[in-house]
């Protein structure tokens, strides 16, 4: 009988032990271990921080809510039995947290935008986008951050959460599903929808390049 | 999908500026510690707490929303209940002294000569409540009332 070779863990497929570390760190922490959840807190602390910046434009209000999110799931995590990944049902919170936030706000948005860090200016995507009328380049990426934020506020929740998470932060259509708990086809729709009306909105600053 | 990519080609370059919005330097090497020092600060809060039922019930609140939910109608149905209760007019009002005896004996004197006309005299009586007044009653003070009788005190010594 001939045994098959187990295969290499490749790219696309986390290696074996990254799980298992993961839920090792999860039980470690649901017997109120800190440092494990810290661990976990500093694994996941940018994704989460991003995904809920990205939603309100506002980093103070990013900053309290992705802290209560880590706060509210450890307080909850003995109800996690691990039918999936820490990673999503930690996302979950984090999103209802940043949509609960949102809906209460509710016409009184305002935004508190983080500096374009200092690769910007290299990009040649968004080089492209700046006027050549622009006097300023410093200024062109400015004000086109400021437009590109309030063309992301005018969508609602749903729609600004599935262009955010994959167009800004690259997550596939599953795991957008599987973080939303709805169905693929939702999300197709959805970031269909999301892009056409961001399009309208910035219709003055898409020339074709 | 991917011809859907290519109609939105600059809104998906455009977009790329997001990734370079940054929170402050350093913002993240105190991040887990805040997190952290929250999480011991709640607990201990929670350990000190007069009412950890309250603690709980709130925690309830904030896990199962139906929890929340089903508690919120119930004071509402309680809420709806105690105003229909208490606006629901009384079945039988008893009229006013309709069971009175007479009262005799217990008025200090007065000149009747100094008073105006009691109402008896014309038979009525003033009321707030609309199912007496105006109703014909018997004299407070029956006949003997008419006249006052003098009242005399004497006060006995210990």
């Amino acid at each position: 009988m001939i045994m098959a070779e187990p295969a290499e863990p490749t790219d696309l497929e986390p290696a074996a032990d990254a799980p298992v570390a993961e839920m090792d760190l999860v039980r470690r922490a649901q017997r109120g271990d800190l440092a494990a959840y810290d661990e976990l807190v500093q694994r996941y602390q940018e994704r989460i921080y991003a995904t809920v910046y990205h939603m309100t434009s506002n980093h103070e209000d990013a900053n309290d809510l992705a802290q209560d999110s880590f706060i509210k799931a450890f307080q909850a995590l003995k109800s996690f039995k691990g039918g999936s990944s820490f990673y999503t049902w930690l996302y979950r919170i984090a999103v209802n947290k940043t949509i609960n936030f949102l809906k209460q706000r509710k016409n009184r948005t305002h935004m508190s935008l983080n500096d374009l860090d200092f690769n910007t200016e290299n990009n040649p995507d968004l080089v492209a986008l700046i006027s050549d009328k622009t006097p300023r380049r410093d200024a062109g990426l400015k004000e086109l951050q400021e437009k590109l934020n309030a063309a992301l506020l005018k969508l609602s929740e749903p729609h600004r959460l599935v262009v955010v998470l994959h167009d800004v932060q690259g997550q596939s259509h599953e795991e957008i599903a599987e973080i939303m708990e709805c169905n693929i086809g939702t999300v197709r729709s959805r970031l269909f929808y999301a892009r056409q009306q961001l399009q309208s909105l910035l219709t003055d600053y898409l020339k074709p390049t | 999908m991917k011809e859907s990519e290519n109609d939105f080609g600059t809104l998906l370059k455009f977009m790329k500026l997001k990734r370079h919005e940054t929170p402050p330097p350093g913002y993240f090497n105190s991040f887990s510690g805040q997190v952290i020092t929250r999480i011991r600060a709640g607990e201990a809060r929670e350990h000190s707490s007069e009412a950890p039922w309250l603690l709980k019930l709130v925690q309830a609140f904030e896990f199962k929303p139906a929890f929340a939910g089903a508690f919120a109608s119930a004071l509402c149905l309680l809420l709806v209940f105690g105003i229909v209760y208490a606006e629901r007019p009384d079945s039988s009002p008893q009229p006013l002294l309709q069971n009175s005896e007479p009262l005799s004996g217990s008025f200090a004197a007065v000149s009747p000569s100094s008073l105006p006309q009691p109402a008896d005299s014309i038979g009525m009586i003033a009321s707030n409540n609309p199912a007496n007044s105006l109703q014909p009653v018997a004299s407070l003070f029956g006949s003997q009332n008419q006249f006052a009788q003098p009242v005399s005190f004497s006060l006995s010594g210990n």
